[in-house]
């Protein structure tokens, strides 16, 4: 070898060092996730493995919030975060729990139901990794994530997601989706794992009314909707008329019966629970976007779905003002709060009862519009 | 040197495939989004004037969308009393003097009841042609809005709203003016509403 070769080898091998060390601090930085201030009700943190040990110590566990009221009553579960790259879904939690004043009863809140996925980005999607909101303390940083559970935690996907009990089958990727995997299993992999904590925490806490709070991209078809079980449909109809009525633009779907691994056929199937689903419309989701943005992720701005809409693609409207932040989490803060209302008319022994969370009036409808996309929600944040 | 820059184009092709191993599975592609109406046509539709229909009720669904849910919930709400049947059939009639089909097509809804969209339209044939023949009185309702318009609902639209003595349509779901044009074709009283909240008031408006 000459001389002459040396030198770019260890050029070549210098850079390549670089890039390995500053991925990997990014990559290594993505397992700090942000977690929650302590609302006015929240009396402990605990861990969802304290239900499931079979996650402890894992990338898998994730905290919970428990908000108890002074009176006795019933308990609800709130679950964000189970795709971790749909913001009003995690956002809203977290605004639940630094603002919810419980009177009665007890709501657990889990803001990165799939934890792994926060610690994440899907490469291909070119998607942000952060994004900040000035809070009352301040800017505070919030990650955006992943739809999958991260695949250092678990790895590598079979061709074929057969999934347990059904044994309905799915593409392989669909393996890390924990809205595939409920009931999932005390000895399964990592996501079934963690979707079997989730079960386990709502039949040892008899959990009557469950949430999960998701995001689509404005071309898919079930958008701006609830899905419910069918034991949970007559109070879905009810609290679904009350958002109707609030000037809220909501569908709603009865869950099928045979499309397995879903919280709002499996946690009804599963557990004693009312299992509802809600979908907001996320501009930075889909395959007709520009390229990811944070005015995507908190503005809910994209100016290709505005030339998709003129053009008939979308399944949601979609002009210059677009759907914001406070519009998405408003919608979900409101559901919650109407699908619990309805709850507590069909079980007044069991009532649910708080206050103090903003709902779609005070995040979206009466906000001045110079402040939604971020700022607006960051004023009821710590 | 040839040797050299295959080296370097297949570390550049390992580095891409690993780039895009954890790329999800891509969105559904739309089927059939409902586009924005250019403009509605100008059917001449007259509201209901006076009070036709009769108790015993039943209400049941046009496409399982679950509309008809909400629209039991409503009529609970302001102290209508009705029997509710997402899948019956003309032997599940009985005494019910008013029919009401809640119309809105749902994938979801048909998985649900596990019908499919064919097997629908004939039930719902079947049990038109049963409340006719025994004299009930027929009432179509369209409340779902623009979710509820497509290839999927459409489908259940005209047979349905034909053969109605009376219909409620929510207007942001006929902006085409397709529930309007059949209602004005067939001189069937329609009332368009601006929200399902005001079903509240014309739906008892309607029973004696
Ligand atoms: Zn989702």
């Amino acid at each position: 070898m000459t001389k002459k070769n040396y030198i770019s080898a260890a050029l070549c091998l210098a850079v390549s060092i670089a890039i390995m060390i500053s991925t990997s601090m990014n990559f290594l930085a993505a397992r700090e996730v942000p977690m929650p201030e302590w609302g006015p009700s929240v009396t402990e943190v605990k861990m969802l493995s304290d239900w499931f040990d079979g996650l402890a110590g894992t990338n898998g566990d994730t905290p919970v919030y428990v908000l108890k009221g002074e009176k006795e009553g019933g308990a609800a579960l709130v679950l964000g975060g189970t795709h971790a790259n749909e913001p009003s879904g995690y956002m809203s939690a977290i605004t639940f729990i630094e603002t919810a004043v419980v009177e009665a009863g007890t709501i657990y809140v889990i803001p990165y139901t799939n934890h792994s996925a926060m610690t994440h980005n899907d490469p291909g999607e070119g998607n942000i990794q952060y994004f900040t909101i000035n809070t009352q303390s301040g800017p505070r940083t919030f990650r955006f994530g992943s739809r999958a559970t991260n695949p250092i935690d678990q790895w590598p996907d079979p061709d074929v997601y057969v999934h347990y009990p059904s044994n309905q089958q799915l593409s392989g990727s669909e393996t890390r989706n924990i809205n595939r995997g409920y009931p999932g299993r005390a000895d399964g992999n990592l996501t079934e794992r963690m979707a079997y904590g989730v079960a386990e925490l709502i039949r040892a806490e008899n959990v009557g009314i469950t949430f999960d709070l998701h995001e689509a991209s404005p071309e898919y078809p079930v958008i701006n909707a609830t899905v419910a079980h069918q034991d949970a449909m007559n109070i879905a109809s009810e609290g679904c008329i009350e958002l109707l009525l609030g000037g809220i633009d909501m569908s709603l779907e009865q869950s099928p019966t045979n499309f397995h691994g879903l919280t709002h056929r499996e946690l009804g199937d599963y557990t004693d629970t009312m299992a509802i689903l809600m979908e907001t419309a996320n501009a930075s989701q889909g395959r007709l976007r520009g390229a990811s943005s944070v005015e995507q992720v908190l503005g809910g701005l994209d100016r290709f779905y505005v030339i998709n809409e003129d053009l008939g693609m979308l399944y949601v409207p979609f002009d210059e003002s677009g759907h914001p932040i406070e519009e998405r989490c408003g919608r979900h803060l409101q559901g919650v709060y109407e699908y619990i209302s309805a709850y507590n008319n069909a079980n007044p022994d069991d009532a649910i009862l708080y206050s103090g969370v903003p709902g779609y009036a005070e995040l979206f409808l009466m906000a001045d519009p110079a402040t939604l996309g971020g700022p607006h929600l960051g004023s009821y944040l710590k | 040197m040839s040797k050299k820059i295959i080296t370097l184009l297949l570390a550049g092709v390992m580095m891409l495939s690993l780039a895009a191993c954890g790329a999800k599975e891509a969105a559904p592609a739309p089927s059939a989004p409902s586009a924005p109406a250019a403009s509605a046509p100008a059917a001449e539709t007259t509201g209901l004037t006076e009070a036709f229909a009769e108790s015993p009720i039943l209400v049941t669904s046009g496409g399982q969308s679950a509309d008809y849910q909400m629209i039991a919930t409503v009529m609970g709400k302001v102290g209508m009393d009705y029997e509710v049947s997402n899948l019956c059939t003309s032997a599940d009639l009985g005494d019910a003097k008013t029919l009401i089909i809640v119309v809105g097509g749902s994938s979801k809804g048909l998985g649900a009841a596990g019908i499919d969209a064919d097997g629908e339209l004939a039930r719902l044939e079947e049990l038109i042609a049963g409340a006719e023949s025994a004299g009930l009185s027929i009432i179509a309702m369209h409340t779902g809005g623009e979710a509820r318009r497509g290839d999927l609902s459409d489908k259940f639209i005209t047979p349905i709203f034909e053969k109605a003595d009376y219909a409620i349509v929510v207007t942001a779901g006929d902006e085409d003016g397709l529930m309007a044009g059949i209602c004005a074709n067939n001189s069937i009283p329609m009332d368009a509403i601006a929200s399902i909240s005001e079903v509240t008031t014309v739906l008892p408006a309607a029973f004696k």
